[in-house]
C-alpha cells in the first residue's frame, strides 16, 4: 500500500510535497463545505461543471502522457450517456438498477473503445491520422443520432429521439430499507466530488507507474520504446481505452445530472471542447483539472452575453494560448508557483512532418 | 429504379466528396497542416457569392468575388497563423478549429442568422420518370475540372514543381533555391481558393447560414482519411468509392443507411489502410 | 553455438531488391562487422534483425528459434539490443529519465536506481545526468543510446554505425567498451564504415554488396583483400579507376 501511495508524485505529475497537498485538502475541504452550505442552483452549477473533468483527465492522460490527440472523447460521451438513458428507461428505477445502468455504460464505452483502438493502432495508424478518424467517428455518431428522430427508432421502450435526445428517464437510485433514495441535487454534487477526487489520485497513481513511463517512452520515441521491449501498440492501445473510458464516465455523470443527453453534445464544437481545455490548461492532470472548471466558468459567465461572443472568446483564448504558450497557461503558472522542474512532463510540440505523396 | 438516375447520383455524391475534399488535401499533403477552418473557407465561399448576387452581379462574377473572398481570407489567415504551425499537425487542428469558430461565430454577430438564398440555374431535365437539376451536371463536371486543373497545376508547372520538392524535402529545396515560406503561401492560397469555389458552386443549392461549412467538413475529412494526402491516388478513389458506397446503400436502404455506411467505411478503411489510399496506390512508398 | 543466423534473406522495396538471398552465421561470442559499399543493404539488414522490417523472404534464427515473424519489442524482451544508425533517444527527457525508462521494464525501487547510477558511470555520463538528452554532444548521444541498448540486458547487440560522427578518441574509447562487454559474452553485430574501428574490434567481417553476400573472413583476409578493395575503388576485374 505505501510504495502505491508513493506514486501520487512522480516525474509524470506537478506537484508534490506537503505544501501541495495541504492545498489539495484545503480545496477539498471548501468543496465539501460549498455542497452544504451554497444555493442549490450554485450546488447544481458546481456539478455541472465537475461532470465534465472526467473526459478532460482523460484526455490529459491519452495526450499527455501518450500522445494521442484523440477527438473522441464526445463520441465516447454520447455513448456513455445515451447508454445509461437506454437502459435506465428500460429497466427502471427499482432494485437499484439504475446502477447496473450506470456501470454497464461505462464497460460499453470501454469496450467499444477497445475495439477502435485495435483497429486503429493494430492497423498501424499513427499520429494525426488516428485523430482525424477520431473527429470522424464523433461527426458520425453525432450525424447518425441526429437522424433517429422517429418512433421506428428505439431500443427496447426508450426512444431515441433524434435531434432531441432522450429527456426521461430515472435518476441514479439507491435501494435503500423503506424508500429508494434518488441522488439528484447536493447528493449528487457529493457522489461526483467523492468519484472524482478519486479517479485524480488514481490517475496520478496510474501516471507515476511503470505503466505512464511506458506511455511517455511511446509518446517520445515509439521506436526506442519497441527496441527496448514496449510493445507499444498494446500502450497506445491501453491508454486510449483508459482515457476513452473516462469520457463515459463524463457522459453517464452528464446524463444522471440533467437526467436528459442529446446529440448537441456531439458536434464539431463539441469534439474540441476537450482538446480546447486541454490545450489551454497544459496536459499535466492537475493542470487540466484546474483549467477545466476555470474555462467553463468563463464560457459559463460569456454566455450570459450570448454564446456567438463566448465562442469568439474562446476561440481567441485558444489560439492566443496554443501559439503564445504551447505547455499551457495552468501548467506554466503550477510550474513557476511549485518552481519543480519536469523535463520528462515537457508538452511535445510534434516534430516536423515529412508527406511522402507525389 | 433505373441505371441513369443511380449514375447521376453516385456523381453527385462522388462530385460533393470531391470539391469537399481537394482544397483540404491540398494543404493536408503540402504542409501536413489540418486545416479545420476549411470549412469556413467554402462559407466564405458560398456568403461572398451571396452577397455580390444580392447586390446585382450575375451568377458567374458573383461566384468569382465569393472564391475572391475565401482566398483573401486564406491569404491572411496563411500570414497571421498558420504560418507558425507548419509541420505541427496537432496544435493545427486545434488552432484551425478555433479560427473556424471565430469566423463562423463572428458571421452569425455581424451578418445575423442567414442570408437571402440563391435560385438554382439551368432548371430541369428528365430522365426516365424522375427529374433532376440539371445544375448536378455542372457540378460533377466542375469536381473532375477543377481536380485535373490541380494535377495539371501541379505536375505541369514550374510552380508545380516547385510545391512538390518543398513537400518533399523542404531543407534541400530550400538549399537549391526555392523560397518555401512563398511556396507555402501560395500552396495555402489555392487551397482557400478552392474551398471558395466549392463553397461558391453549391451556393445556389443550400441554405446560406454561417454553419454551413460543418455540412462539408465531415465529408472532406472523411475523404482525406480515406484517402491519404495525395489528389490523384487519394483524393479521387476516395471520393468515388465513398460515392459508390453511399450511393448504392441508400439506393437499397434509404439515406440514413447511406450516411452510415460511409462513415463505416471510412472506419474500416482507417484499420486496413490506416495511412491512406495514396500510401498503398502510388507504390513508390518504402517501408 | 550459433547466436544468429539468416537464411535465404531477401528484402524487396517495390521494384528494388535492397538484400539478396542472404546467408549468414555469427557463433555466439563473436564479434562480426558488416561492411560494404553504399547501398550494398546492411541497414536493411540490421533493420530485419532487429525487427523493424519484416524479410521479404527467408529466415531469421536466434539462438536456433526462428524469429523472422516476431516483433521488435519480442526480440527486446529476450536478448537482442539495437542501436540505431541515427541516436535513438528520448530527447525531452533528462539523462537519467532515458536509462530508467530503459530499465525500469526489468528492475524495481532500489535496484532501477544503482543499476542507473551504474550505466551512467559506465557511460561516463554521471555529470550530464539531470540534462536533457538533446542537450547533450553527438558522441555523448551516442553513448546514452548504447546504455539504452544495453539496457536489455542483450545477449547480441546490433549497431549500425556505432562511431559515426565520433572523434578518434571516442571511436577507441566505443571500441574498449564494446570489448569489454563481449568479453563476458556478448555476441555483436556492427554496421561499420570505419575500418580502423572495424580493425579494432572484428573477429570477423562480412562485406556485402549490392544486397548479396560478397566476401566473409578475417579482419586481416578482408582487409587485405584486393577484390574488396576493388570494390570500394569501383573498379572492375582489377582495371585501374576510370579506365
Amino acid at each position: 500500500m505505501k510504495s502505491i501511495l508513493h506514486l501520487l508524485e512522480g516525474d509524470q505529475t506537478l506537484g508534490r510535497g506537503p505544501r501541495f497537498w495541504c492545498t489539495a485538502l484545503v480545496v477539498l475541504v471548501g468543496a465539501l463545505v460549498f455542497g452544504g452550505l451554497a444555493s442549490s442552483f450554485a450546488v447544481d452549477t458546481a456539478s455541472y461543471f465537475l461532470v465534465w473533468v472526467f473526459m478532460a483527465l482523460g484526455l490529459a492522460l491519452m495526450w499527455g502522457l501518450s500522445g494521442t490527440l484523440s477527438f473522441g472523447q464526445t463520441a465516447f460521451f454520447g455513448l456513455g450517456g445515451y447508454c445509461y438513458a437506454i437502459v435506465a428507461t428500460n429497466f427502471g428505477p427499482d432494485n437499484g438498477l439504475t446502477l447496473v445502468a450506470l456501470l454497464l455504460s461505462v464497460f460499453l464505452v470501454a469496450v467499444i473503445a477497445a475495439i477502435v483502438g485495435l483497429f486503429m493502432f493494430f492497423g498501424g495508424a499513427r499520429g494525426v491520422f488516428v485523430s482525424i478518424i477520431t473527429l470522424a467517428i464523433s461527426l458520425s455518431l453525432e450525424t447518425f443520432l441526429s437522424q433517429t428522430a422517429g418512433p421506428q427508432w428505439k431500443l427496447g421502450s426508450a426512444l431515441i429521439g433524434g435531434f432531441n435526445g432522450i429527456t426521461s428517464m430515472p435518476p441514479i437510485t439507491i435501494p435503500w430499507f423503506g424508500s429508494d433514495y434518488e441522488v439528484t441535487g447536493r447528493a449528487f454534487y457529493y457522489a461526483i466530488v467523492a468519484v472524482l477526487v478519486l479517479t485524480y489520485l488514481a490517475l496520478r497513481i496510474v501516471g507515476n507507474s511503470r505503466f505512464g513511463d511506458a506511455m511517455v517512452a511511446v509518446r517520445e520515441n515509439p521506436r526506442r520504446a519497441e527496441a527496448l521491449g514496449y510493445n507499444v501498440k498494446a500502450v497506445l492501445l491501453a491508454a486510449f481505452v483508459l482515457g476513452s473510458s473516462l469520457a463515459g464516465v463524463s457522459g453517464v455523470a452528464f446524463t444522471t445530472w440533467g437526467l436528459y443527453v442529446s446529440p448537441d453534445t456531439m458536434g464539431l464544437a463539441a469534439a474540441a471542447m476537450p482538446i480546447v481545455w486541454t490545450a489551454v490548461s497544459g496536459k499535466d492532470l492537475t493542470a487540466t483539472f484546474i483549467g477545466t472548471i476555470l474555462l467553463l466558468a468563463l464560457s459559463q459567465t460569456l454566455a450570459i452575453y450570448g454564446s456567438q461572443y463566448a465562442y469568439v472568446a474562446l476561440g481567441v483564448v485558444l489560439i492566443a494560448s496554443v501559439l503564445t504558450c504551447p505547455e499551457g497557461i495552468v501548467e506554466k503558472a503550477m510550474r513557476l508557483s511549485l518552481s519543480q522542474s519536469g523535463p520528462g512532463n515537457k508538452v511535445r510540440t510534434t516534430s516536423r512532418a515529412r508527406w511522402r505523396n507525389a | 429504379m433505373d441505371i441513369a438516375s443511380l449514375v447521376l447520383q453516385f456523381g453527385s455524391t462522388a462530385a460533393f466528396l470531391l470539391l469537399s475534399a481537394v482544397g483540404l488535401a491540398v494543404i493536408f499533403g503540402m504542409m501536413g497542416v489540418v486545416n479545420l477552418a476549411h470549412g469556413e473557407l467554402i462559407m466564405l465561399g458560398a456568403y461572398g457569392t451571396c452577397l455580390s448576387y444580392s447586390h446585382g452581379l450575375p451568377l458567374a462574377a458573383a461566384m468569382i468575388c465569393g472564391v475572391g473572398l475565401a482566398t483573401l481570407a486564406g491569404m491572411i489567415l496563411e500570414a497571421t497563423i498558420i504560418r507558425r504551425l507548419y509541420g505541427r499537425p496537432a496544435e493545427s487542428l486545434v488552432v484551425t478549429w478555433a479560427v473556424g469558430l471565430i469566423v463562423s461565430q463572428g458571421t452569425l454577430i455581424i451578418l445575423g442568422p442567414s442570408l437571402p438564398s440563391i435560385p438554382t440555374p439551368f432548371g430541369s431535365f428528365v430522365l426516365g420518370t424522375k427529374s433532376f437539376s440539371a445544375y448536378r451536371i455542372v457540378l460533377i463536371a466542375a469536381s473532375v475540372l477543377s481536380l485535373l486543373a490541380v494535377h495539371f497545376l501541379l505536375k505541369r508547372t514550374r510552380f508545380g514543381l516547385h510545391a512538390r520538392a518543398t513537400m518533399q524535402n523542404p531543407e534541400i529545396a530550400r538549399a537549391i533555391g526555392i523560397d518555401n515560406a512563398k511556396i507555402y503561401r501560395w500552396t495555402f492560397a489555392l487551397g482557400s481558393a478552392l474551398a471558395g469555389v466549392t463553397g461558391a458552386l453549391y451556393a445556389p443549392t443550400m441554405s446560406i447560414v454561417p454553419t454551413m461549412g460543418g455540412s462539408f467538413i465531415v465529408q472532406a475529412f472523411v475523404t482525406v482519411v480515406t484517402g491519404g494526402g495525395n489528389l490523384l491516388y487519394g483524393t479521387l478513389p476516395a471520393a468515388s468509392g465513398l460515392g459508390f458506397i453511399q450511393t448504392a446503400l441508400t439506393a437499397a436502404f434509404g439515406n440514413l443507411l447511406g450516411v452510415l455506411g460511409l462513415l463505416a467505411a471510412v472506419i474500416v478503411s482507417a484499420g486496413v489502410l490506416p495511412n491512406g489510399l495514396a500510401y498503398y496506390l502510388s507504390g513508390k512508398r518504402v517501408s | 553455438m550459433i547466436a544468429l543466423e539468416t537464411r535465404n534473406l531477401v528484402r524487396r522495396f517495390g521494384g528494388v531488391t535492397a538484400v539478396d538471398d542472404l546467408r549468414l552465421q555469427v557463433r555466439a561470442g563473436e564479434i562480426r562487422c558488416l561492411i560494404g559499399p553504399n547501398g550494398a543493404g546492411k541497414s536493411t539488414v540490421l533493420a530485419m534483425l532487429a525487427g523493424h522490417l519484416r524479410p521479404t523472404a527467408g529466415a531469421i534464427l536466434f539462438a536456433n528459434r526462428d524469429i523472422s515473424a516476431l516483433p521488435a519489442y519480442w526480440r527486446a524482451r529476450h536478448g537482442i539490443g539495437v542501436k540505431f544508425q541515427v541516436p535513438s533517444i528520448f530527447p525531452a527527457l533528462s539523462v537519467r529519465q532515458n536509462l530508467k525508462i530503459a530499465k525500469q521494464r526489468r528492475l524495481t525501487g532500489p535496484e532501477l536506481g544503482i543499476s542507473v547510477d551504474a550505466t551512467l558511470r559506465t557511460l561516463k555520463l554521471a555529470h550530464r545526468a539531470d540534462d536533457l538528452a538533446q542537450e547533450l554532444s553527438h558522441g555523448e548521444k551516442q553513448w546514452l543510446e548504447l546504455g539504452l541498448a544495453l539496457a536489455v540486458s542483450p545477449t547480441l547487440l546490433l549497431l549500425d554505425e556505432p562511431t559515426a560522427g565520433m572523434t578518434p578518441a571516442e571511436t577507441a574509447a566505443t571500441g574498449e567498451l564494446l570489448k569489454s562487454l563481449n568479453s563476458d559474452g556478448m555476441t555483436i553485430v556492427a554496421v561499420e564504415h570505419d575500418m580502423a574501428f572495424v580493425r579494432q574490434i572484428a573477429h570477423s567481417v562480412t562485406v556485402l554488396n549490392l544486397g548479396r553476400h560478397f566476401a566473409e573472413g578475417s579482419v586481416d583476409q578482408i582487409l587485405e583483400s584486393s577484390a574488396v578493395l576493388d570494390l570500394y575503388l569501383g573498379r572492375q576485374n582489377g582495371e585501374q579507376p576510370g579506365a
